[in-house]
C-alpha cells in the first residue's frame, strides 16, 4: 500500500504544480473517444451527421465525466475542503457581528476552562516532582483525644527498624528560627530532617553535599543545607559557600550544600529556608521526656499498597500502645493509623474548590457552547435559501453538512487560539508572584497575588503543559462537535422544494429548529441558574466568616511578631527586659495610643497549651486532664487588640511575677468548666507547673478565633506575659492614624533595642482579616464571577433567539397588525412565550442547583446546601435578566411597520 | 445514456487490467475489447471508464503515456505497470474463489466439478 500512497503523492505534487495540463489531456482524450465512435458509426452505414449525434447521445455528459475523472485526483477531498473554509471565511467576514460574538463567547469560555484546568493538572493530576513520586506516602499517627496528627519520635525510630511495608521512612519537623551573622538578622523557617530525607525525595545538592549517614543522629554535627531561595537571597548566590559559618538561633552551624531552585518541601504550608539534621535519639521506647513529634514520609516497597502499608502500621501503633507510660497510653485511646498518598496529602484541602472551580467553569463553557450553537443556528437558518440552492445545484447532504462542521471548527480554533492566549497569561500572572521592589509592579504583583490566592502554596507549580494543551484543544473539539452537530441536524434539511419556496416567502422557521433552539436556551437558562445559587451560597458563607472576626478590633492596628528563641533570650528575664524596653518606644511614636504585646494575637494559632486541674475537684489521671490553649500578654492587651471584657477587670500592672498569679479566661472557658460563672475561680496550670500556686481567674473575655478565621473557638486563658512568658513574641500598636505608616518606626524601635533581633511580618490587623480569608474570598469571587458570565452570556441568548424570531415573523405580525391585533398584544405575545421557556429553565434550574448543591457543602458556613434565599434570588435574578433580554425584540416586534411589511410582499 | 449491465463494484477495475494485460491500449480500445470479448453484454460507458481509468493511474498501477494511434492520431496509451501486474494476479485469484463461492451457493456448480 506504500507504494500506492508514493504514486499518489507523486501525482498530487505533479497536479499542484501543474493544475491546468490534466484537464486538457482529458479533454483531447475525450475528443479522441468520440471520434472513434463517430467514425464507427460511419463506417456501419450512418451519415456523417446523424453518426456524430448518435455518438454524442450515447456519450452522455461530457462535464459530467470530466467532474468525475476530477474527483479521482489525489487530493480532490482536500481541495473540497480547502473551498469549504475559504466559504466559511467570507461568510464570517461578511457577518463581522456574529463572528465576534461566537469568538470572544467561546474564547473567554475556553480561556476560563483551560485556566482552571491548568491549576487542577498541577496540583492534582500531575505526579510530583519526585522520584518515584508514587510510591511515596505520608505517614501519620492520628490521636483524635488530642488532635495529635504525627508520630513520636521513639515510635519512628522502631517503625523504621520494624516496618515490612516501606523501603524507608524519612521524617521532619519545622520551627521558626533566627539567622544572624549574614547581613540583616533575618527569620527563616528551618527544617530539621533525617538524613535520608533529601535523598529520598531524589534532591541532590546543587552546590556541596546533603546529609550524610549519621549526621541525623542526636550531638551529631551542625552542618546545614541551605535552600536557593536563601543562598541568593541572604548569600547572593556566592558559589563558594559550602564551608562557610552561619549562626542559627544563636548556634554556629557549617553550611555544607546548597539545594537546586526546583526542589519543592513536600509540604504545603512550608517553604524551608535552610535544612539542619534531626537530632534523633537511638532509643526506641517511649517515655514522659525526650519524645518529640515527626511528620513522617515513606516509601513503599515494591507491590505493597498505601492500605497495605496502613493496616501494617495500625497494628504496629496498637501494638506500641502497650508500652506506653499511663497518660500516654489513655491519651492515645481512639487512635488511627493513616498511609496516604503524598500527593493528596499535600494538595490537601484544596482539591475540592478546585473541582467545584472547574466544574463551574465549565458550566459556563457549556452555556458559551450553547449559545454559539444558537447563533450558529440563527445564521443558518438565515442561509436556508442558499443552502437550498446548493444542494439544486448538486451539493450532497454531506458536503453541506460539512460545510457547517468546518465553519463550526473555524470558530471553535480561533476561540481555542484566544482561550489558550488567556490561560497563559493567567497561569503566569498566578505563577510569577514577587514582592515588589518598585512601585509601578505593585499592580502587576496584586492581581498576581489574587490570583494565586485560592491554588495555595503550590502556585508555582501552574503552568500551561502539554496536557492543558491537549485538554484545550479537546474542549475546542467539544465545542465544534456540539455546536456543528446542532447545526448540521438542524441546519441543513434538504427538502429542497419547500425550503425553496419557503425560503423566498419568509415564512417562520420549521417547528424542528425552533424546538432546538428553544431547547438550547433552556439548558443555558437552568446552567446559570445553577451557578447563581452556587455563588449565592458561597456568597452568602463568605458574609457568615466575615462575622466570625467579631471579639476584637482589627481596625487602625500595626502587629509584627518576632521571636526570642536565640541563645541571647535563653531567660525569662531576658525575655521581658527586651519586651520591658521595646513598648515604650512603641507608645512614644507619634499617633500611638496603646501598644501591647502577646504570645499570640487574634488569628495567629496558638504556640502553647496546658493541662489544667481545678482547686477543689480531685486531679484526674495525667492524660484525662482538660487541655486549654495559653496566651501570654502585656498589661494593655485588650485595648490595643479591642477585645471586650466582659466581667471582671483586665490585667494591670500589679499583676507581676511577684503578685499571686492571675488569668482572664475566654466566653468559651468560662462556659465550658464554669457555666459562665468563672470570676474568682481558681485551677493550676502546666504552664507554671504543678508545684506553683493555683492561679485565679480575674476576668472573661470575648472569644476569639486563632489559627485562622474558621477555627472553632477554644478555651482558652490569657496570662501576664511577667507571669508566662513565651519565646514568640507579637506586638499590636494601635494608633489614631494610618496604622501601616508605623511599619518602618516599628521596625527601628526594634532594631534600637536589639541591632540583631529580625522583626517579620509587619501587617495591619485589617491585612490580617483579609488574609485569613483570602482563598474562600477568592473561590467565591471567581464562582461569581462565572455566574455573572454566565447569566450574561444567557441574556445574550435570549436576545439572539428572539431577536431572531422576531424578525423571521415579521409578516405574521403584520398580518395580526392588519386583523386589527393592538402593539401592546404583540409585546405581550413575545413576551408571554420568552417567559414560558424562561420559567421552565428557571424550574429546571433550581431542581438542579438543588440535586447538586450537596457537592458544595464542606465550603458552607452557617447556610445549608438547600438555602431558600440564595435559590430564590439566583431565580429570581436569571428570571429578571432573561426578561429584560427579550423585551428588546418585543418592543421591536410591537414596532412592526404595517406599511412595509405589506409592501415588501 | 448507453445500456450497460451493471457491474459490481470493483469489476470494472479487473476487467481494465485484464484488459491491459494484452498490451498498451487507449480508452477507446479497451471500451471496445471489453464489448467485443463480452460478446457485447459489456458494455463500458466512457462515463465510467474514463474515472476507473484515472483511478488506477493515481494509485500506479497502470500507466499512461501519449502515442499515435492506428489511424495516425495523437492518444493517450494505457498498460499496466509491476505493479499492476502483480495487482491483477492477485484480484483475479481472489475473483476466482468469490465467484465459485457465490457458484456453490447459487447450486449452479455441481460439487463434482468443483
Amino acid at each position: 500500500m506504500m507504494r500506492e500512497l508514493l504514486s499518489r503523492l507523486r501525482f498530487f505534487v505533479r497536479h499542484a504544480l501543474w493544475p491546468r495540463q490534466p484537464r486538457a489531456e482529458l479533454d483531447e482524450e475525450l475528443r479522441f473517444h468520440l471520434e472513434r465512435a463517430t467514425k464507427e458509426k460511419i463506417a456501419g452505414g450512418m451519415a456523417a451527421d446523424e453518426a456524430r449525434r448518435q455518438a454524442l447521445i450515447e456519450f452522455g455528459g461530457i462535464e459530467r465525466t470530466r467532474e468525475q475523472c476530477h474527483e479521482q485526483r489525489p487530493g480532490w477531498w482536500l481541495g473540497t475542503v480547502m473551498q469549504d473554509v475559504r466559504y466559511a471565511v467570507r461568510g464570517f467576514r461578511r457577518n463581522p457581528v456574529f463572528t465576534v460574538t461566537a469568538i470572544a463567547t467561546l474564547a473567554l469560555g475556553i480561556g476560563a476552562t483551560s485556566t482552571i484546568f491548568s491549576a487542577v493538572n498541577s496540583l492534582l493530576l500531575r505526579p510530583l516532582p519526585y522520584s518515584d513520586a508514587n510510591t511515596l506516602v505520608w505517614v501519620s499517627n492520628n490521636w483524635p483525644k488530642i488532635h495529635m496528627d504525627r508520630v513520636m519520635s521513639p515510635n519512628f525510630v522502631a517503625a523504621r527498624a520494624e516496618s515490612k511495608s516501606f523501603a524507608q521512612l524519612a521524617a521532619f519537623t519545622y520551627l521558626d528560627g533566627n539567622l544572624t551573622g549574614a547581613g540583616e538578622p533575618a527569620r527563616i523557617i528551618r527544617a530539621n530532617v533525617t538524613a535520608n530525607f533529601l535523598p529520598m525525595l531524589g534532591a541532590a545538592a546543587h552546590i556541596g553535599r546533603t546529609f550524610s549517614d549519621g549526621e541525623d543522629k542526636a550531638g551529631g554535627s551542625n552542618v546545614v543545607v541551605l535552600s536557593d531561595r536563601l543562598w541568593r537571597g541572604q548569600f547572593h548566590a556566592d558559589p563558594r559557600i559550602a564551608g562557610r559559618a552561619i549562626v542559627l538561633d544563636g548556634v554556629e552551624e557549617t553550611v555544607i550544600g546548597v539545594l537546586p531552585p526546583r526542589f519543592r518541601f513536600p509540604d504545603v504550608q512550608l517553604e524551608p529556608d535552610v535544612y539542619t539534621s534531626l537530632g534523633l535519639e537511638s532509643t526506641a521506647s517511649v517515655t514522659d521526656r525526650r519524645v518529640f513529634l515527626l511528620s513522617v514520609i515513606g516509601q513503599l516497597q515494591p507491590g505493597v499498597s498505601a492500605q497495605q502499608a496502613q493496616a501494617e502500621m495500625l497494628t504496629f501503633f496498637l501494638a506500641r500502645t502497650q508500652n506506653y507510660p499511663a497518660g500516654f497510653a489513655h491519651m492515645a485511646q481512639g487512635q488511627e493509623a493513616a498511609v496516604e498518598p503524598l500527593q493528596r496529602h499535600i494538595v490537601g484541602d484544596n482539591r475540592k474548590p478546585l473541582f467545584i472551580l472547574l466544574a463551574s467553569v465549565g458550566l459556563v463553557l457549556l452555556i458559551a457552547c450553547a449559545n454559539v450553537a444558537n447563533l450558529q443556528l440563527a445564521r443558518a437558518a438565515q442561509r436556508q435559501h442558499e443552502t437550498a440552492v446548493r444542494g439544486a445545484l448538486g451539493a450532497s447532504h454531506m458536503r453541506l453538512v460539512r460545510q457547517f462542521l468546518i465553519e463550526s471548527l473555524i470558530l471553535s480554533l480561533f476561540s481555542a487560539a484566544l482561550g489558550l492566549l488567556i490561560a497563559c497569561v493567567l497561569t503566569s500572572l498566578i505563577r510569577r508572584l514577587q514582592i515588589p521592589e518598585t512601585p509601578q509592579a505593585a499592580l502587576y504583583s496584586e492581581v498576581a497575588q489574587m490570583l494565586r490566592l485560592p491554588f495555595g502554596k503550590l502556585t508555582s507549580a501552574i503552568e500551561v503543559d502539554g496536557w492543558v494543551l491537549a485538554f484545550t484543544a479537546g474542549v475546542a473539539f467539544l465545542t465544534t462537535v456540539l455546536s456543528g452537530l446542532v447545526l448540521a441536524l438542524g441546519g441543513t434539511r434538504t427538502d429542497l422544494r419547500s425550503t425553496l419556496q419557503s425560503a423566498a416567502l419568509r415564512v417562520t422557521s420549521g417547528r424542528e429548529q425552533r424546538f432546538l433552539r428553544h431547547s438550547l436556551l433552556l439548558a443555558e437558562v437552568a446552567l446559570a441558574v445553577v451557578l447563581l445559587a452556587s455563588a449565592g451560597l458561597l456568597v452568602r458563607s463568605f458574609v457568615n466568616v466575615l462575622h466570625y472576626d467579631s471579639g476584637f478590633d482589627p481596625h487602625n492596628t500595626l502587629t509584627a511578631v518576632t521571636l526570642l528563641n536565640s541563645s541571647r533570650y535563653s531567660t525569662a528575664e531576658r525575655r521581658e527586659a527586651f519586651v520591658d524596653r521595646l513598648l515604650p518606644r512603641l507608645s512614644a511614636l507619634p499617633g500611638v495610643t496603646v501598644v501591647a504585646a502577646a504570645s499570640a494575637l487574634p488569628i495567629q494559632p496558638y504556640d502553647l497549651g496546658s493541662a489544667i486541674t481545678f482547686e477543689g475537684v480531685p486531679a484526674p489521671p495525667v492524660g484525662m486532664r482538660p487541655v486549654v490553649s495559653v496566651v501570654s500578654v502585656t498589661t494593655d492587651y485588650f485595648r490595643a487588640v479591642g477585645t471586650p471584657i466582659f466581667q471582671g477587670r483586665p490585667f494591670n500592672l500589679s499583676d507581676t511575677t511577684q503578685s499571686a498569679p492571675v488569668a482572664v479566661v475566654n466566653r468559651a472557658f468560662a462556659n465550658r468548666f464554669f457555666a459562665g460563672d468563672a470570676i474568682g475561680k481558681r485551677f493550676h496550670s502546666m504552664a507554671r507547673g504543678s508545684e506553683q500556686p493555683a492561679i485565679t481567674i480575674v476576668g472573661v473575655a470575648e472569644d476569639v478565633r486563632h489559627g485562622g478565621l474558621e477555627q472553632d473557638v477554644q478555651p482558652e486563658m490569657i496570662v501576664p506575659m511577667a507571669q508566662v512568658p513565651q519565646p514568640s513574641v507579637s506586638i499590636a500598636v494601635r494608633t489614631a492614624g494610618t496604622p501601616a505608616a508605623l511599619a518602618n518606626a516599628l521596625r527601628e524601635a526594634v532594631t534600637a533595642v536589639d541591632p540583631e533581633q529580625p522583626v517579620f511580618d509587619i501587617e495591619t490587623m485589617d491585612q490580617r482579616v483579609s488574609e485569613a480569608v483570602a482563598q474562600r474570598r477568592m473561590t467565591m469571587l471567581l464562582i461569581t464571577c462565572f455566574a455573572m458570565l454566565a447569566a450574561i452570556l444567557c441574556a445574550v441568548g435570549v436576545y439572539g433567539v428572539f431577536s431572531y424570531s422576531v424578525a423571521q415573523r415579521m409578516q405574521e405580525m403584520g398580518i395580526r397588525l392588519a386583523l386589527g391585533a393592538s402593539r401592546r398584544g404583540l409585546l405581550r405575545l413575545v413576551v408571554t412565550e420568552a417567559a414560558r421557556l424562561i420559567a421552565i429553565g428557571g424550574i429546571l434550574g433550581v431542581g438542579a442547583a438543588l440535586a447538586l448543591s450537596r457537592l458544595l457543602s464542606s465550603l458552607l458556613v452557617g447556610v445549608t446546601p438547600h438555602d431558600p434565599l440564595s435559590f430564590s434570588l439566583a431565580w429570581a435574578l436569571m428570571t429578571a435578566v432573561a426578561l429584560i433580554a427579550c423585551t428588546i425584540p418585543a418592543v421591536n416586534a410591537a414596532r412592526t411597520d404595517l406599511v412595509s411589511v405589506l409592501r415588501s410582499e | 445514456m448507453p445500456p450497460s449491465t451493471d457491474l459490481l463494484q470493483g469489476t470494472l477495475d479487473l476487467l481494465i487490467l485484464r484488459t491491459l494485460a494484452l498490451g498498451p491500449m487507449h480508452g477507446w480500445g479497451v471500451a471496445q475489447r471489453i464489448q467485443q470479448v463480452s460478446k457485447n453484454a459489456l458494455q463500458i460507458g466512457q462515463g465510467s471508464l474514463y474515472p476507473a481509468l484515472y483511478r488506477l493511474e493515481y494509485k500506479g498501477w497502470i500507466r499512461s503515456d501519449w502515442g499515435i494511434s492506428e489511424n495516425n492520431r495523437r492518444a493517450k496509451f494505457y498498460s499496466l505497470t509491476a505493479t499492476g501486474r502483480r495487482r491483477l494476479e492477485t484480484e483475479l485469484e481472489s475473483w476466482d474463489r468469490l465467484s465459485a463461492a457465490i457458484g456453490l451457493v447459487l447450486g449452479r456448480i455441481p460439487e463434482a466439478a468443483s
